[in-house]
């Protein structure tokens, strides 16, 4: 019979932070250059001209209709043959242009949900097309995306388990190691579920503070 | 001040312009009405370039809106537009919404551009607005708070399009009396309208339209009490008589 015992996780816990530490790192760089990529994606897809458009759209659904895990392996591997990347720099590379995609499509949604009006009436006291998505429509839109926002950032947090595949020490690579020495395979993973859920969870409280802030305006 | 040339728009095949010539003074206050679906709201938009042309030439104090983008841009800070929607920029509070323009197109100092904004605020009667978002002014408020928008960019034309027509009626005399004082204060002013007391007490000519093209223009009460063309004659008794 199995007998419970958390104790190896107190053993193991300096490696466990390391790991956490780790998939926070990429969490936040990916959440960061994912938006940015998102932001552009959303710019091309909205854009007057064919080519910018176009890219967009091949971006989006090349990323969307392929498995992440092949894209970690096409990064990691298949670039590596030309040009050696850290297992770090091609996870986050991985996790941005896939989360990027998404947060395109979000983007673009929310940049068409704002009413035309809003950008004439930017236009009509002078404004340039960028100032008056600078100033005018993307704020307005970033308050309206905010939920899926949010979910996508959920997403590419839980995501980031996929590049333990790589040999990134993160937080599921870190488990799978002291679950091979310890066999404590209930306990470990237990408790990196709940690692991972406390990040996703806090991750939805930070925004819904920011939502609250952001509808002083409704 | 404004002349319109031989302008021709269609969207697809339907011609929505054809062959506009109109000359609007400086000063002169200009009303424009017709049926929905005349073209009064693209002709009016084209003036500030909002709406493309495709034939015929658009200028503003002797800039051809259309010919080049530093023309365009050039022209929209001469022209004031005031929207049937208002179109208030709902996540800027009313202070905001004013001084936006000024200083990010005009590059005045923040404190400039808000002295500029409360006088305004004073002249439409709404300085106790400054602080409040779009969302908690009633639709009369909100229309005056977009003709202060409109004026801060110190503009040499007013375009109002359909003002007063998303307004509940206690809401349309407010609107019309801002507008009203502009006129007085001299502002050259395009207004397309359905307000016919409007046109009758402010308009110096009254423009009007059906088909996509001029059909008459004459001072108001030539307009009203004499027209000339059969389409005038319908529509006027259409909505005169009801």
């Amino acid at each position: 019979m199995y007998q419970l015992d958390f104790g190896v996780l107190r053993e193991y816990l300096p490696a466990i932070l390391d790991g956490l530490y780790m998939t926070i790192q990429i969490s936040i760089l990916s959440i960061i250059l994912g938006s940015i990529m998102g932001v552009a994606g959303a710019l091309c897809r909205t854009s007057k001209s064919f080519l910018l458009r176009s890219i967009g759209n091949v971006y989006v659904e090349w990323i969307r209709n392929t498995p992440l895990l092949i894209q970690i392996l096409f990064i990691y591997f298949g670039l590596g043959v030309f040009f050696s990347l850290s297992p770090l720099a091609a996870s986050v590379l991985a996790l941005s242009f896939f989360s990027g995609a998404y947060i395109t499509e979000i983007i673009r949604a929310g940049i068409q949900s704002i009413h035309r009006g809003q950008l004439e009436a930017a236009l009509s006291i002078g404004m340039t097309d960028w100032q008056a998505m600078r100033l005018i429509i993307l704020p307005q839109a970033i308050k309206r995306i905010l939920p899926p926002l949010a979910g996508q950032f959920i997403t590419l947090v839980k995501d980031s388990s996929l590049v333990s595949v790589i040999a990134v020490t993160d937080l599921t690579y870190v488990a799978k190691n002291i679950v091979t020495i310890t066999f404590r395979a209930f306990e470990v993973w237990l408790a990196i579920a709940a690692f991972y859920f406390i990040l996703s969870f806090g991750l939805s409280l930070v925004v819904r503070k920011l939502e609250k802030r952001l509808a002083e305006s409704d | 001040m404004i002349k319109l040339t031989n302008v021709c728009k269609s969207f697809g095949p339907l011609e929505v312009l054809k062959n506009v010539s109109l000359t609007v003074a400086p000063g002169e206050v200009v009303v424009v009405i017709g049926p929905s679906g005349s073209g009064k709201s693209t002709l009016l938009r084209t003036i500030n370039g909002l709406e493309t042309i495709q034939g015929g030439a658009v200028t503003v104090n002797g800039i051809s809106v259309h010919a080049s983008q530093a023309n365009l841009h050039q022209a929209r800070q001469l022209t004031g537009m005031v929207f049937q929607q208002f179109n208030l920029f709902n996540h800027k509070n009313v202070l905001d919404n004013i001084t936006m323009g000024p200083i990010h197109v005009q590059n005045k100092t923040r404190a400039e551009a808000e002295a500029t904004a409360m006088a305004l605020l004073k002249k439409v009667g709404l300085p106790e607005k400054a602080q409040s978002y779009p969302s908690r002014l009633s639709g009369g408020q909100q229309q005056r708070v977009a003709i202060a928008r409109a004026l801060a960019m110190h503009p040499q034309v007013m375009l109002f399009d359909e003002p007063t027509s998303a307004l509940d009626p206690e809401m349309i005399a407010e609107v019309l009396e801002v507008m009203k004082g502009l006129a007085r204060d001299g502002m050259t002013m395009v207004v397309v309208t359905h307000e016919m007391g409007f046109a009758r007490e402010v308009a110096n000519r009254v423009v009007f339209m059906a088909d996509g093209a001029i059909v008459e223009e004459a001072p108001p009460q030539a307009f009203f009490a004499n027209p000339q063309n059969e389409r005038t004659k319908q529509f006027l008794s259409r909505i005169l008589n009801h």
